[in-house]
């Protein structure tokens, strides 16, 4: 018997699965956020519909709950009602803010009238804000408490549970 | 009704796998005739059961039998008859299935051609291939059953994915893959055997190696196909981009041409045997790794459509054939010891030993940049990429030091040679990499790597175009005429040997032809309004119009652009977007003007249909169809190489052999 | 140019570097002062020089190639005709046109991706391990080459010369080789 041969044979095996295995499981499409415990990249954006200018900072003081999402996305239609509800219900403890890329204004404005809104709802040009948030796709979500501070981000749809879950490691700060 | 049948086909080809294992690994040991006569049977019976249970599942696909599981989720009435056909491998299940007909075939096959022969070594061969077999097998039983039954009845089905209608490419390169991939099981079963009894004899060397170059031409053939695919639907003007699913297409490829090398040591020295084994064992290892890759949805590519939960089978699967191939190689490795040995680091057999480091540096290289991100988030959690950049930087000189021994090593001699032998035979050579190089220079090469890829290429080619008619010349010299030099001494004898530096000429070509086309390649983005001229690499290119086709499952938007050189027009080229029902962002399909010299390719990146604007990006790379051409080339100069000599030519040859050693 | 001047000359390139492109970053709307998050809050002020023209397409080109494309799989953002990465491949550009380098480019990007959005992995802690891994492996290979190269140089039987000339055999088979010898023998029938 080859000593060496066993041994480092062993070594490779164990290495190898070992790897392969913690690898099973976890999606390796899902970016997770380095952003995480730190503040918040600060942005002012133009509403959809008023054409108003809304400032981030405007709310500092209160947790605040981003939601980057497109019309053209089907998990975003499937939160949109949970994110709306819960909006309405933590009002005005805490602040809810929609974040819109890659779509068009009208579809936006139709998509909302039909399907109801509670928060502001912004346009992000070009996508500078979604890529300073690290933004892989949408939906993504992600939660500041009141110093600014992202505290967890979620990426895909929301459920109820997950939506609260959070809000309440955002209140807890 | 169907689904049943089909579901008895592969419990039974379970159970004839299982058994035909056992009985041959059980004949290996007693040494039992009888018991290999056992073995060969089952094997012929598992290789008529899974064919049979795949030959019905094409016919359910046919008959658009939607009550079978794999049937309704990806058959459609909609479709025509080869994409019904094609979609046998478009899922998973069906592609496991696919891989266990391939497989079938290929012991079946291998069992038939190896009959009366080998019988040290065929009981546990074939106990080998079964046993892969029975995983296989069991994978259709249970995790991946595309037999299921369906209740109720669907009416119709989604069709398969939309990606396989995309190009005609993407259904010829499965099947080339599974070809190659499953080929390496034959090898794999020869080597294991080899250990078992622990002796590598010169009788098992040549099916080991036919077995092993069969599965490779399929394999370069398929990887080449992946590229091109990628190349002509992906639309970024490059055709390999070091994803983790072409990699795991070249891991089993890299191990398995440096065994091809390492084997002739073997043939010719009777050393290196346990470590041609372990690369023939790490070839199949790769694949099965591969399959791991492309089915677990563990790592992030392209290509992987499909993600299941068969991934902690594969994987236990892996380690249960690393730990065999570990543990046989731990025990009976010493007792392949060889008989010659090396004789000098200025000899050919010492370049092999280069050439092996190389392939297996490079093996190492592209292993290490696949799965480095799960090695980093297993070890501090962080998410990290290794991309084109790391693989680029790193293979490059790989590679130019590979085309570097392609050169040196078949210009010396075997055995020992003096200093100045060695100088005869490796300085004519350099002429020709000092033309092609200037060459290079010439036509416009700037690029440091390219300039050293020419220059060994062209010392390559000179070596390998004089190694590869020396037969024919030293008979004409001899006095032969022409013709029946060429005959005898090309075609009819040394067909390996011929063959062999016909696959070297195509590799050399190849590197050549990715050298410069990547280095060469011109890109440029182009905005245009409907009827506009603008210039791009030598080319004036108009934008004609939009135009849009609906067709059943997608929305073609076609962008229409002529191509003209010097007032001359070419070709009208239609790049499009295909907009897929299911799917957010269009697929882009370039179109490509494909002279010899080089590739016009245009890639739309934006179309307004209501402005009539286009945005393109227009990447002009000299030399990319000399890539397909000299890899079927490569294909060809191998399949050329296994055409079998007829016995009263090997006889004659090798009389004329003892005749040239008497009189030497 | 004197040393003096030259370093003259480059304080003010800097400061036309550090001050011009603020005002760019600002975009001003009737309703209000809209604000995207800048590059200059996390990476600091432009250090390079502002491109234009073909080296800016160039330069955005291959700074593309480095980053990956979050939505497509692998992709580089060059590459990619998606629209997230074609956003992306804006944001290079403006950066670029500002005068940030490369290297703050990169930084940017990580900053909100992490290491994840480098194709080209960094030559530090663990995951420079992946450059030194294949360098080691090569070295350990390369020793053992030479070892046993140098053990049969210092053979005294590897002195003699060939029997057979390079090339000479169309077979290549010298006969000098014991293994062959007897293949030959087999072969002969034992009839020599």
């Amino acid at each position: 018997m080859n000593r060496t041969v066993l041994f480092i044979g062993i070594a490779i095996i164990a290495v190898v699965i070992g790897i392969l295995f913690t690898g099973l499981g976890k999606n390796p499409n899902e970016i997770r956020s380095p952003l995480i415990g730190k503040t918040a990249p600060t942005f002012a954006l133009r509403e959809v519909g008023t054409g108003r200018t809304v400032d981030v900072s405007e709310f500092a003081g209160k947790p605040v709950v981003i939601n980057f999402w497109a019309t053209w996305c089907g998990p975003c239609w499937e939160e949109h009602p949970i994110l709306v509800a819960n909006a309405r219900m933590l009002q005005p403890n805490v602040q809810f803010l929609g974040v819109v890329f890659q779509d068009e204004e009208e579809k936006i404005l139709d998509f909302l009238r039909q399907r109801g809104s509670g928060y502001p709802t912004l346009v992000d040009d070009k996508g500078k804000t979604a890529i300073a948030y690290g933004v892989g796709g949408v939906p993504e979500t992600f939660f500041l408490d009141s110093s600014g501070v992202i505290v967890a981000k979620h990426s895909g749809p929301l459920s109820a549970d997950l939506l609260r879950e959070n809000v309440q490691k955002v209140m807890r700060q | 009704m169907l689904a049943s049948l089909g579901r008895i086909l592969i419990l039974a080809s379970l159970f004839a796998a299982t058994a035909g294992a056992l009985i041959g690994f059980a004949a290996g040991r007693s040494r039992s005739l009888e018991g290999l006569n056992w073995a060969r049977r089952f094997a012929y019976l598992y290789s008529a059961l899974i064919m049979g249970a795949t030959l019905l599942m094409i016919y359910a696909l046919l008959i658009h039998d939607f009550s079978v599981g794999y049937v309704a989720q990806v058959g459609s009435r909609a479709v025509p008859m080869w994409v019904t056909i094609v979609s046998l491998w478009s899922s998973l299940e069906g592609s496991i299935l696919f891989w266990g007909f391939v497989l079938g075939a290929y012991v079946a096959i291998a069992t038939f051609l190896t009959r009366g022969k080998y019988t040290e070594y065929q009981p546990d061969s074939i106990g080998v291939w079964l046993a892969c077999s029975a995983f296989f097998s069991f994978l259709l039983a249970g995790p991946a059953n595309p037999f299921h039954t369906v209740f109720p009845v669907p009416l119709d089905g989604p069709g398969p994915n939309p990606l396989l209608q995309n190009h005609w490419l993407m259904t010829a390169h499965p099947p080339m893959l599974y070809l190659g991939y499953v080929g390496l099981t034959i090898p794999f079963g020869f080597a294991c055997a080899a250990l078992i009894k622990g002796r590598l004899g010169p009788s098992i060397l040549k099916p080991l190696r036919e077995s092993l170059l069969f599965p490779w031409i399929f394999l370069t053939i398929s990887i080449m196909l992946g590229g091109w695919w990628a190349y002509e639907v992906l639309g970024w003007g490059g055709y390999w981009a070091w994803d983790p699913v072409e990699n795991a297409s070249l891991l089993p490829w890299l191990t398995a041409t440096a065994a091809l090398h390492s084997i002739m040591v073997v043939e010719r020295k009777g050393i290196l045997k346990g470590w041609t084994i372990t690369l023939i064992q790490a070839s199949f290892l790769l694949v099965i790794l591969g399959t791991f890759m492309t089915r677990s949805g563990v790592f992030n590519s392209v290509h992987s459509f499909t993600q299941s939960s068969i991934g902690p089978t594969i994987l236990a699967f892996l380690a249960v054939s690393l730990l065999f191939s570990v543990a046989l190689l731990a025990f009976r490795i010493d007792k392949l010891e060889g008989e010659g040995r090396i004789e000098g680091a200025g000899s050919r057999e010492a370049m092999f030993l280069v050439n092996n480091l190389l392939f297996v540096l490079l093996t190492f290289t592209v292993l290490i940049g696949t799965v480095f991100p799960l090695v980093v988030e297993a070890i501090n959690g962080k998410q990290m990429s290794v991309g084109r950049p790391y693989f680029d930087a790193m293979v490059v000189p790989i590679g130019a030091a590979l085309l570097f021994i392609l050169g040196v090593g078949p210009a010396l001699p075997w055995g020992r040679a003096t200093g100045a032998q060695i100088k005869k035979a490796l300085l004519p050579p350099v002429a020709g990499g000092v033309i092609l190089a200037i060459l290079g220079f010439a036509f416009g090469v700037r690029n440091g790597w390219t300039l050293v890829t020419l220059a060994f290429g062209g010392y390559a080619a000179q070596v390998t175009f004089s190694q590869m008619f020396l037969p024919m010349i030293q008979r004409m010299r001899r006095g032969e005429s022409f013709s029946t030099a060429l005959v005898d001494g090309q075609l009819l004898r040394g067909r390996r040997r011929f063959g062999s530096y016909i696959v070297h000429a195509a590799v050399i070509v190849t590197i050549i032809a990715i050298a410069v086309s990547s280095t060469m390649r011109e890109t440029s983005e182009l905005h245009f309004v409907k009827g506009q001229t603008q210039q791009a690499s030598g080319h004036e290119v108009t934008f004609l119009g939009i135009e849009q086709r609906q067709e059943p499952h997608r929305l073609s938007t076609i962008g229409r652009f002529s191509l003209a050189r010097d007032g001359k027009e070419l070709r009208v080229l239609e790049p499009r977007m295909n907009q897929y029902e299911m799917m957010r962002e269009p697929i882009g399909s370039p179109s490509v003007y494909t002279t010899a010299g080089s590739d016009f390719y245009i890639s739309l990146s934006n179309i307004d249909t209501r402005a009539e604007t286009a945005s393109i990006t227009v990447f002009y790379s000299p030399l990319v169809v000399w890539i397909w051409i000299s890899v079927i080339l490569m294909g060809l100069g191998a399949l050329f190489s296994l055409i079998p000599m007829r016995q009263r030519v090997i006889a004659e040859s090798r009389e004329s052999v003892v005749g040239t050693a008497e009189t030497a | 140019m004197t040393r003096h001047s030259f370093r003259f000359a480059a304080v003010l390139l800097l400061a036309f570097v550090v001050f011009t492109p603020q005002g760019e970053a600002q975009v001003t709307d009737t309703a209000g002062t809209l604000r995207v998050p800048d590059a200059a809050q996390f990476v600091g002020e432009p250090q390079g020089t502002p491109l234009t023209g073909d080296a800016l397409n160039l330069r955005t080109h291959q700074v593309g190639q480095l980053l990956r494309c979050p939505v497509c799989q692998g992709m580089a953002v060059s590459d990619s005709p998606a629209e997230m990465a074609v956003n992306m491949k804006q944001q290079v550009r403006e950066l670029l046109e500002r005068g940030y380098t490369e290297e703050q480019i990169l930084r940017y990007f990580e900053l909100s991706y992490g290491q994840f959005v480098l194709l080209k992995p960094k030559f530090e802690g663990v995951v420079g391990m992946v450059w030194v891994l294949p360098v080691i492996a090569l070295l350990i290979g390369a020793l053992v080459l030479f070892l046993k190269f140098r053990k049969l140089d210092k053979d005294p039987e590897s002195a003699a010369g060939p029997e057979v000339a390079p090339g000479s055999d169309p077979d290549d088979m010298p006969a000098a080789d014991p293994y062959v010898a007897r293949v030959r023998e087999m072969v002969s029938g034992g009839k020599r």
